[in-house]
């Protein structure tokens, strides 16, 4: 009985801790393997391990506690792996034209906004894959700068120093492309 | 003075310029966002590349949809059965 008692808090942790977190998971799963069926495998991976795990888990920051499983299932699926495929084609192509500003837009802006994200589009995929890694789990997961460093296993420093670096670069290919103005300091 | 008061403005802007990202990020102390804060709202050139990282940032929060949402709903389905102690769900998964 006790036994019974201990199980059902297991499931009831992994129902209160694991599942909100799920989403987040998967979105970074994806960033991390760039294949929709590798994180996909991923994430059910990390999700058995929390549930075998629970039991020790003490309720203090999940998210963390789960990007730490995570990173360790994906360097033991690293191990047992096939070659990497060629990654997604479609990733750079979806783009919408709204104005980042809000507010109606006139054509001429819609057209600028499209031109605009397209560079950015480009750019991101064009990045050193460290680079763009903690772009999309910053900028596009919404991880904090914590949760980054978490999630790939590095300093929070080494998180912020890509993240601008690779932002300067795109900042720098939209001046190029007569997008932004050129940069005003020195 | 005049040389001392153009020296003291360009070393803000520097200053500004190193923190701006975090700034937007939302991730510097409350008294340095101020500082920023305050110099952007006095400083065109600053003023106008934080519009323009603001832009970026935005554009690159557009970028969504690289998500399977079809695979999120059957780790949903998954982590569900987990959670109610389905002996199938962590079975032979993970292998």
């Amino acid at each position: 009985m006790h036994e019974a008692d201990e199980h059902q808090q297991g499931e009831d942790a992994f129902a209160r801790y694991v599942l909100p977190e799920l989403e987040v998971l998967a979105r970074v799963a994806f960033s991390i393997t760039r294949n929709n069926a590798d994180a996909e495998d991923l994430v059910q991976e990390t999700l058995l391990c929390a549930y075998r795990a629970i039991d020790r888990f003490d309720g203090a920051h999940p998210r963390a506690w789960l990007f730490t499983i995570m990173r360790n299932a994906e360097a033991k699926r690293h191990r047992r792996r096939r070659p990497q495929l060629l990654r997604d084609p479609d990733q750079a192509g979806r783009m919408e034209a709204a104005d980042p500003r809000g507010g109606v837009a006139s054509p001429e802006d819609v057209v600028l906004g499209a031109e605009f994200d397209a560079v950015v589009a480009q750019c991101l995929a064009s990045l050193p894959e460290r680079h763009r890694q903690v772009v999309e789990l910053v900028d596009i997961d919404g991880l904090s700068y914590a949760e980054a460093a978490e999630a790939i296993g590095v300093p929070v420093g080494t998180v912020m120093s890509r993240l601008h670096r690779a932002r300067t670069r795109i900042r720098q290919r939209l001046s190029a492309a007569g997008l932004a103005p050129k940069r005003s300091l020195r | 003075m005049k040389v001392w008061n153009a020296t003291a403005s360009r070393m803000r802007c520097m200053a500004t310029m190193r923190v701006l990202q975090t700034y937007l990020d939302g991730a510097l102390d409350e008294v340095a966002a101020r500082r920023v804060a305050e110099h952007l709202e006095d400083c065109r050139r600053c003023g106008l590349e934080a519009e323009v990282y603001q832009e970026i940032k935005a554009a690159l929060g557009k970028q969504e949809g690289t998500v399977d949402h079809r695979a999120i709903e059957r780790l949903r389905h998954f982590g569900e059965q987990l959670a109610r102690g389905d002996a199938s769900a962590h079975g032979d998964h993970g292998a």
